[in-house]
């Protein structure tokens, strides 16, 4: 018997794919869910020592967890965070589509970054799923300040700052 | 045929034959080979060979003096090879039941190009019910038209349209003046109801008529409705139609017709069925259909196996050249084989315990029956085995080959939507609702949004209305379907 670490479905032996869920059972690591709440502080640690892009004039980056992209902000001091929908005249600055936006619930408009003062904020657009940092619901269209290795979570899609000059 | 061959060769069976394999191999050249049967050049003497070593054969004394003088048998210089994929490379010692997938490819050989490309004879079976009028019907006018400009001249091709009642409109004839035929199509008006029967009747006369092992014989159903009432003459027909070598594809236009029902239907004769969503798409879908049915190098291919106790085929798909479950019979119609382009089909076995207590286990012992369409000769039944070691231990270090897992990864999420069909049929609507949003959530880990929002929106049709809407679960079932098939066409050999 094989339960799968997903949903918990009992599949014969020798089953490649949960019959239930369709996760994939073997051929693969199984999939630990992670708790990163409680390691925050050493995460960051690494982060410090992480290689960033060295993207010219980059003042942040954001790290997508999940998928382990990241990207530079550049050129311009203000970069609004959402999804692409079809139909729709909103255009965001940074479109994550290709990274689940839509299944982890982000806004069309979501969120904006801002660089002002030598400062890095985030501030949430009234999304409705809402934006949180360290865990913490932001309230809408109030500023706040970001540091180094701060987690944003735009629904459920998680996000790491990574600012240049720390 | 070649003098050197031996009796066995020329007659299409194994040197272990049965008599009754035997003279059944003999019955079947006759139905197709016999002077008054036969309508090409020289296959008169091919006959006559095959006669001559039926005679042998049959006499059980003269056989055994025949094989006497027998050399051991060469490696037959068979048209495809197969490969066989496992899912594990051992079943294990236990006591539960466990699972095991094989994945059979059969490939052409490379000396395909002296195989000429079959001559067709196909016939269009359109549906002109009242349902059709305005664009539908202007663009199923215009894909026949365009499929027939594409034409060569050794083809036969027959157009029949059908309502209540079924009308030939172009009888199967080689089409010379084409801009005649063309504007006997270009009349087509559309009145009446959709009862398919009607239609596949008349086209299985056309085809039957000029019907040959060296021609791909096809009947192609476009519809957009329901038949009602007719299904199981339908069946019948196809049932019939698949016996004399006649196979028949069906293409769903739209919502409204029956996939159950066209999928039987095709199935019985190896052939395909597809759901066309928009109108606009007619087209192309049948010009590709006429494609491949003149790129096929053998037309219909069954296996054929006996049942082993304890070992359950619980599922066959086939992933290539088109997708599709294949129904389990006794003999599974495999379909048909392209010049360029490998026959997969996926198996799925269900192992009781008590056949581990040996060492090793089959799995299927059969064969594949094919014939080459160009080429009117028969060729020996392809023995073919699947068999696992039973050991002690799951070997876990090896992942299934990567073939399997991509097709296994696909069928998966196909199955999930059949699943969730069969529980709405159940009335069980909240499993079913909730295994559409998983099926919606790994369409989307996969990158299919647009598919994994019609899962969505299916799931909450079951919840609020206890069925799936008949576009959706289309979109769905055809969908899936079509992620199976390989993004990249295969580089012609």
């Amino acid at each position: 018997m094989i339960i799968c670490p997903s949903c918990q479905h009992e599949n014969l032996d020798g089953t490649v794919f949960c019959s239930d869920c369709g996760m994939q059972l073997t051929g693969i690591d199984p999939i630990v869910t992670q708790n990163i709440s409680e390691e925050m502080a050493e995460l960051t640690e690494d982060i410090k020592t992480a290689v960033l892009p060295k993207d010219l004039d980059a003042w942040a980056s954001i790290h997508l967890v999940d998928s382990g992209q990241i990207l530079p902000l550049a050129d311009r001091a203000e970069f609004t965070l959402g999804r692409i929908s079809e139909a729709q005249p909103i255009m965001p600055d940074i479109d994550l589509t290709p990274y689940q936006a839509y299944a982890s619930g982000v806004s069309r408009l979501h969120a904006v970054i801002k660089h002002e003062r030598e400062q890095v904020y985030v501030m949430d657009l009234g999304s409705s799923n809402g934006t949180y940092l360290n865990g913490k619901r932001l309230k809408p269209n109030t500023k706040q300040i970001l540091s180094h290795g701060n987690m944003l979570a735009l629904g459920k899609l998680k996000i790491q700052i990574l600012l240049e000059n720390s | 045929m070649s003098t050197n061959s031996d009796y066995y060769v020329t007659l299409g069976v194994s040197r272990n034959a049965t008599q009754e394999e035997i003279k059944q191999a003999y019955y079947e050249a006759a139905q197709r080979l016999h002077p008054d049967k036969n309508v090409a050049d020289g296959e008169t003497e091919i006959f006559l060979d095959i006669q001559q070593a039926y005679e042998t054969l049959a006499n059980p004394k003269r056989r055994k003096n025949y094989d006497a003088t027998l050399l051991p048998a060469e490696e037959p210089d068979l048209p495809v090879k197969y490969k066989v994929y496992y899912s594990r490379p051992n079943l294990v010692r236990m006591n539960e039941p466990q699972m095991l997938y094989v994945l059979l490819e059969i490939k052409p050989q490379q000396k395909s190009d002296e195989i000429p490309a079959p001559p067709l004879n196909v016939c269009l079976v359109l549906d002109r019910s009242t349902s059709m009028k305005d664009e539908k019907m202007d663009v199923v006018k215009n894909a026949a038209i365009k499929v027939m400009r594409n034409l060569r001249p050794q083809d036969i091709f027959s157009v029949v349209s059908f309502s209540d009642r079924a009308e030939v409109i172009i009888p199967a004839a080689y089409s010379f003046d084409k801009s005649k035929l063309e504007a006997r199509i270009q009349m087509l008006q559309p009145s009446g109801g959709t009862e398919i029967y009607q239609g596949l009747q008349a086209a299985y006369d056309e085809v039957q008529r000029n019907a040959s092992s060296e021609r791909v014989n096809h009947i192609i159903l476009l519809t957009d409705g329901h038949t009602y009432g007719d299904d199981q003459q339908c069946l019948n027909l196809a049932e019939r139609a698949s016996k004399q070598g006649i196979g028949i594809s069906a293409m769903g236009i739209g919502k409204e017709w029956n996939d159950i029902f066209l999928d039987t239907l095709a199935n019985r004769t190896g052939g395909s069925s597809r759901y066309i969503a928009r109108a606009g798409d007619i087209q192309r879908f049948l010009v590709d259909k006429f494609d491949a049915l003149a790129r096929i190098l053998a037309d219909d291919v069954n296996l054929d196996f006996k049942e082993i106790p304890g070992v359950e085929l619980a599922y066959a798909f086939r992933t290539q050249p088109e997708t599709g479950p294949l129904p389990l019979e006794e003999t599974v119609h495999l379909g048909p084989i392209l010049q360029d382009t490998t026959l997969n089909v996926l198996f799925e076995y269900r192992i009781d315990p008590s056949l581990t207590k040996g060492d090793l286990i089959y799995l299927l012992r059969g064969s594949l029956k094919l014939s080459i369409t160009a080429l009117p000769t028969p060729i020996q039944p392809i023995q073919i085995e699947f068999s696992r070691e039973v050991k002690e231990q799951a070997d876990t270090t090896l992942p299934p080959p990567a073939t399997i897992i991509q097709a296994l990864g696909k069928l998966t999420l196909y199955r999930m939507q059949e699943r969730a069909h069969i529980e709405v049929e159940q009335g069980q609507f909240e499993l079913a609702a909730q295994h559409m949003k998983q099926l919606a959530t790994s369409l989307l880990s996969q990158g299919e949004r647009s598919l994994a929002r019609t899962a969505l929106m299916e799931a909450e049709n079951i919840e609020h209305m206890q069925a799936f809407t008949e576009e959706g679960s289309k979109e769905i079932k055809y969908g899936t379907r079509a992620l199976i098939m390989p993004q990249e066409k295969e580089e012609p050999l």
